[in-house]
């Protein structure tokens, strides 16, 4: 009786390691500090970790499809430069950067599926390429300087406020809402998770693999653009050396979050709790003006204590 | 004073009041257990009886809910596989797990390498103990020669002689005669003789009735996670140890009835590919078409490019007189083609994924529209596919790998069938499953067949081929070399087409 | 797959080949290799824009290198520049250690080297750039006048361990000690980088609120990370940002009154210097000066338009 209230525990435990995780963290910080629980500061997190949040929802599909990303930085910046360069004031309508930055980003992911698919090169070795070259075209495309003096309209996306809500959290809402749908209850969702589980069982049931793999890229590449302008906007310039190594935070927020790197096994909500961890940690540790030296062991230590509490449950 | 009671009879080993649940399942239900060194102990039961999880406890690589195990007499419980070897407990895997890239000898002597000095490995010495390990074992495999261009029963040797050379007292033998030909099982008794004779204690788990009846002398026979029985092997026959398996007697397994067979589905012709060339053949409506050949003939090879899984390089395929080009498995699937692959793990089924998944992910059409998926319709599918094809699970929401292996099976045909194809290929449908399993899908393959399907089944069991089928083709190299009516065939006959 | 192996090659022969070029009068032009800190740093590309241009002026040819912030990579660079024959080379240094063995192998190649921008252990043939310190502690200078000599201020660090981020640390360091009524309430770094000095300012605003009088970051795109957090939370009246490098927005928001102070580092000067030096050098002429310092100067809206069209 007593073993399988236990048990029951334990599977609690290992249903929601990394929520429980999440929330003695939060715990931890309001206590060390009274700066962390208030409604501004809760704001601030969200805003910060928006476009850290957009990228790792979009590398969420591609490693729940058994891939990986590593040119997601890169694509920050190329969309960034990309979309600020016609963000001047009084040039185009605001509609013009979003869609060529929205496109320049779509453009990258399906090169990375098409070679990926078609090429068959292994995705680690395809989008570690296209990080080099993303971030040397962003850097042709700028002459290597920031692109500056943009519009009030662009700069709006990254640092305005609707309905007392700053732009990038509702965009980061829209996606999380967007790709929960997408994942739970479409079918190229249910494909995205069978072709990362098993791809030969995949294609034996007649699922398109290359298809749903160059879907999960597009996404990923889609969302990068996305980021980058919220990114671009938010620090009202396109910044050819923005972004470096964001793919890293990005891929850990989405371990974090409970999802397998060998593919087929993972959710948008733990991604979310993912990122907002490494967002909490970041904002507590500055807000308790702990060294940059040790801010750096912290993080680790966190980063993969939270994997680790998660695994030993997860059973 | 029963701790003093097997120290009575010479007991190497002694299993008391073992059990082990999973999430919904007792899989194993105070099991008891005595095996006597130098004598060969067979444990039987279908698939899901608990016969891998009581294996897995004993050598380490799970621990027990309750319940001790004596070695020797002592009161141990291994923490790892690595403890279990050291105590002189060995395995001999139903999916071996050697190092492919690795030599004979170096397999053999894993983490036990003799040195010149530490670090620097005395291969003249490593190769020369390994080759004489092997010559005592009548196995003719140079020491030196890489794992993977082994035979799965040359591999299975090399297994026995590395738990050899670990001074094992006990040997696990699980399934080891499921793919190695009638010569090769002769070879491993006569050493299995051999090894009881210098006092090794062998456990035998089995599916095959006549093994186990020729070569144990005692059988424990598991059901549902408990002990059934135990009896010295001279004690039973066939006929019995099939009514304490399945719990009940089964009077024919073969349900095999004729139909008359309609117009033809599929034609091939001149088919090529990868591994075959120029085959040629029709599949009726209403029959079962059954194609017969040794291992690595090619039947599973003509069946995949059919299927649009492999590359065809010529021929024609015509489905039901028109000529179509299948590319992929989704082109053959929407023609009314299903395949019922031999590798449900590799190509039938997610393991990650839950048991409704699997069985809808062929036919999502059926539980969305406009590319969402009706929930509520898909779990009233997945659960009526349950029922239909008595998949054994807590629910529809488990996780597939926590289903016994006729389980999984019953999954993957219930997946296929969801589309209701016209034209079914079974690919070894009843390989590793336990005879329960076997008859209900030997019935299902009738049924199928009454209702004017075609049914093409490969099967390497010649009892199966020559019960179920209307026809048969036999298949070697690559090519068909022999078509004969079910009543007519032999098992002489078909070995001859397939070897000659 | 060979073809194109063969087509590289051929075009490597042709690259070099077109190195040896000559000027009209047959004479042959003077080939500079420079191998550079980091052309994703706008200084860094203000720079060889800066040595570009006077090269082509003089009639030189200069070949431009990408060390990407690698001491290793910047050696390899200068053995290329080396077996490559050019007739002198510019090092923007990576490191002040790692990058010194460079100025060794040139050296005793008998080939003139100059250190640009900053400095290494080892000691070049000459040298033209600025000091660090003095940046932080115009900077610094210019924080303590305008918070009358009292007041708390937080720093944003560069690249930590980076010489550029030492320095400037301990130039600003120097001048508080000269006011014991300026305190430091945090340090912390973001890497040089807008978006996360953005969110850093953030965090501090979040922690120190109304405390903060003064921010004082290592360069201008963290200052402009700091001054948009201060501005979205409305503290920017009351709080006063300066930075170092005079980058065309920072110019503008100097201009524009948001900005209270950037510090000019003189990229033309140090560029066009370093050509010249490296010119003389070629020519075996005399060096009055085989150290140019290049100062910085102090950008506040008064003098902000004379920087904006250099």
């Amino acid at each position: 009786m007593i073993a399988g209230k236990l048990k029951q525990g334990s599977n609690i435990i290992s249903r929601y390691g990394i929520f429980i995780a999440f929330i003695v963290l939060c715990i931890l910080l309001s206590v060390a500090t009274p700066h962390f629980l208030t409604g501004q500061n809760l704001l601030i997190i969200l805003r910060q970790v928006s476009v850290n949040g957009i990228l790792a929802i979009g590398v969420t599909f591609v490693i729940i499809a058994g891939g990986i990303d590593l040119s997601l930085g890169s694509v920050v910046a190329l969309t960034g430069v990309v979309a600020a360069g016609y963000a001047h004031p009084n040039t185009y309508p605001l509609i013009v950067p979003l869609l060529i930055g929205l496109f320049t980003g779509v453009g990258v992911g399906l090169i990375n599926g098409l070679v990926i698919t078609l090429g068959k090169v292994a995705p680690f070795i395809v989008t570690l390429g296209m990080m080099t070259m993303a971030r040397g075209l962003a850097l042709v495309w700028s002459d290597g300087r920031p692109v500056s003096n943009l519009s009030p309209a662009f700069n709006f996306i990254g640092g305005g406020d609707w309905l007392y809500i700053p732009v990038p959290i509702l965009l980061f809402v829209l996606v999380v809402v967007v790709s929960y749908i997408l994942l739970n209850n479409t079918t190229i969702g249910r494909y995205i998770y069978a072709v990362g589980g098993n791809e030969q069982a995949a294609k034996a049931s007649g699922i398109r693999v290359n298809a749903v793999k160059l879907f999960a890229y597009i996404i990923c590449g889609g969302l990068a653009a996305l980021a980058g302008i919220v990114l671009a906007s938010r620090i009202t310039t396109g910044q050819p050396n923005a972004g470096i190594a964001y793919e890293l935070d990005a891929i850990a927020a989405v371990v974090i979050g409970g999802t397998s790197l060998m593919g087929g096994r993972g959710t948008v909500t733990g991604t979310v709790v993912g990122v907002l961890i490494i967002g909490i940690i970041n904002n507590g540790l500055d807000l308790l003006n702990v060294s940059s030296y040790y801010q750096q062991i912290i993080k680790g230590v966190i980063i993969i204590g939270a994997v680790l509490l998660d695994r030993r449950n997860a059973r | 004073m029963t701790s003093f009671a097997f120290m009575n009879k010479n007991y190497l080993l002694r299993v008391q009041h073992l059990s082990k649940s999973f999430p919904g399942v007792k899989a194993l239900d105070d099991i008891h257990l005595d095996i006597e060194a130098g004598k060969v102990h067979a444990v039987m039961g279908e698939n899901g009886a608990g016969k891998s999880t009581l294996m897995k406890i004993l050598i380490g690589m799970m621990a027990p809910d309750s319940g001790s195990i004596f070695f020797k007499g002592e009161n141990t419980s291994f923490r790892s596989v690595h403890d279990a070897i050291k105590a002189g407990f060995s395995m001999i895997h139903q999916e071996l797990l050697p190092f492919p890239d690795l030599t004979v000898a170096e397999n053999i002597y894993m983490g036990r390498y003799p040195v010149i000095f530490p670090g620097w490995v005395n291969r003249r010495k490593l190769n020369a103990d390994a080759q004489q390990l092997i010559n005592r074992l009548g196995l003719s495999v140079k020491a030196n020669r890489k794992m993977k261009t082994l035979r799965i029963a040359e591999m299975q040797m090399v297994e026995i002689a590395k738990a050899i050379s670990n001074n094992a007292a006990l040997m696990i033998m699980d399934e080891p005669t499921s793919a190695i030909s009638q010569k090769e099982v002769d070879t491993l008794f006569a050493i299995i003789k051999n090894l009881t004779a210098s006092g090794v204690a062998v456990i035998y788990i089995s599916h095959k009735m006549d093994e186990v009846l020729q070569i144990a002398d005692t059988v424990t026979v598991l059901r549902d996670g408990k002990c059934i029985v135990t009896r010295a092997a001279s004690e039973l026959n066939k006929d019995s140890l099939i009514s304490m398996i399945v719990g009940r007697p089964i009077d024919i397994i073969f349900d095999k009835k004729h139909f008359e067979r309609g117009e033809i589905l599929l034609s091939v012709r001149d088919l090529s590919g990868n591994g075959f060339r120029e085959v040629s053949f029709d599949v009726y409506a209403g029959e079962i078409l059954g194609v017969a050949g040794l291992m690595g003939a090619g039947r599973t090879e003509i069946m995949r490019a059919l299927f649009g899984l492999d590359e065809i390089r010529s021929g024609t395929i015509y489905f039901k007189g028109n000529p179509v080009k299948i590319k992929s498995p989704d082109v053959a699937m929407a023609l009314g083609i299903g395949f019922i692959s031999e590798d449900r793990k590799e190509t039938g089924l997610v393991l990650t994924s839950t048991v409704k998944k699997n069985i809808t992910l062929g036919a999502l059409n059926l539980c969305s529209h406009n590319y969402i998926i009706d929930k509520k319709k898909e779990a009233i599918i997945a659960d009526e596919q349950i029922l239909r094809f008595k998949i054994k699970t807590t629910g529809r929401n488990q996780v597939i790998n926590f289903l016994s292996g006729g389980n999984q099976q019953k999954v993957v045909l219930a997946k296929v069938l969801l589309r209701d194809p016209q034209v079914i290929i079974f690919d070894e449908p009843t390989r590793g499953i336990d005879i329960g399993a076997k008859a209900e899908i030997y019935r299902m393959m009738t049924e199928l067949a009454a209702i004017g399907k075609a049914i093409i089944m490969i099967s390497s069991e010649l009892p199966e081929v020559l019960g179920m089928s209307d026809r048969i083709l036999v298949v070697r190299n690559g090519k068909i070399t022999g078509e004969m009516k079910g009543e007519e065939a032999t098992q002489e006959k078909i070995m001859h087409f397939a070897m000659v | 797959m060979l073809n194109r192996i063969i087509f590289l090659v051929c075009s490597l022969i042709l690259f070099t080949a077109c190195h040896q070029q000559t000027n009209s009068n047959g004479e042959k032009i003077p080939v500079i290799g420079a191998s550079m800190l980091s052309l994703q740093s706008e200084f860094v590309v203000n720079l060889k824009d800066a040595m570009g241009a006077h090269a082509k002026e003089k009639n030189v040819e200069l070949i431009v290198n990408d060390a990407q912030r690698t001491a290793e990579k910047q050696v390899q660079q200068v053995e290329t520049f080396i077996s490559q024959k050019v007739d002198a080379i510019i090092l923007n240094p990576c490191e002040v250690e790692a990058s010194s063995p460079a100025i060794a192998k040139a050296k005793a190649a008998g080939i003139p080297i100059i250190n640009v921008n900053s400095e290494t252990s080892a000691t070049p043939d000459g040298f033209v750039g600025s000091k660090d310190e003095q940046a932080g502690e115009i900077a610094m200078e210019q924080i303590a006048k305008l918070l009358g000599e009292k007041g708390n201020v937080v720093m944003i660090d560069g690249y930590m361990g980076q010489a550029a981020q030492i320095k400037r640390a301990i130039g600003a360091k120097n001048i508080l000690t000269k006011y014991p009524d300026i305190r430091i309430l945090a340090e912390q770094t973001a890497e040089w980088d807008r978006a996360k000095a953005m969110s850093l300012m953030e965090n501090w605003i979040q922690s120190y609120g109304n405390k903060i009088n003064a921010v004082f970051a290592h360069n201008d795109e963290m200052g402009m990370g700091a001054l948009q957090a201060l501005e979205q939370a409305k503290l920017k009246d009351k709080v006063i940002v300066v930075s170092i490098d005079a980058i065309a927005d920072a110019l503008q928001a100097v201009k524009d009154g948001r900005l209270d102070a950037t510090v000019f580092q003189d990229a033309k000067g140090q560029g066009t210097g370093a050509i010249d030096m490296a010119l003389q050098l070629i020519k075996k002429q005399p060096l009055e000066n085989n150290a140019i310092f290049i100062p910085f100067q102090l950008v506040t809206k008064e003098n902000v338009e004379g920087y904006m069209k250099k």
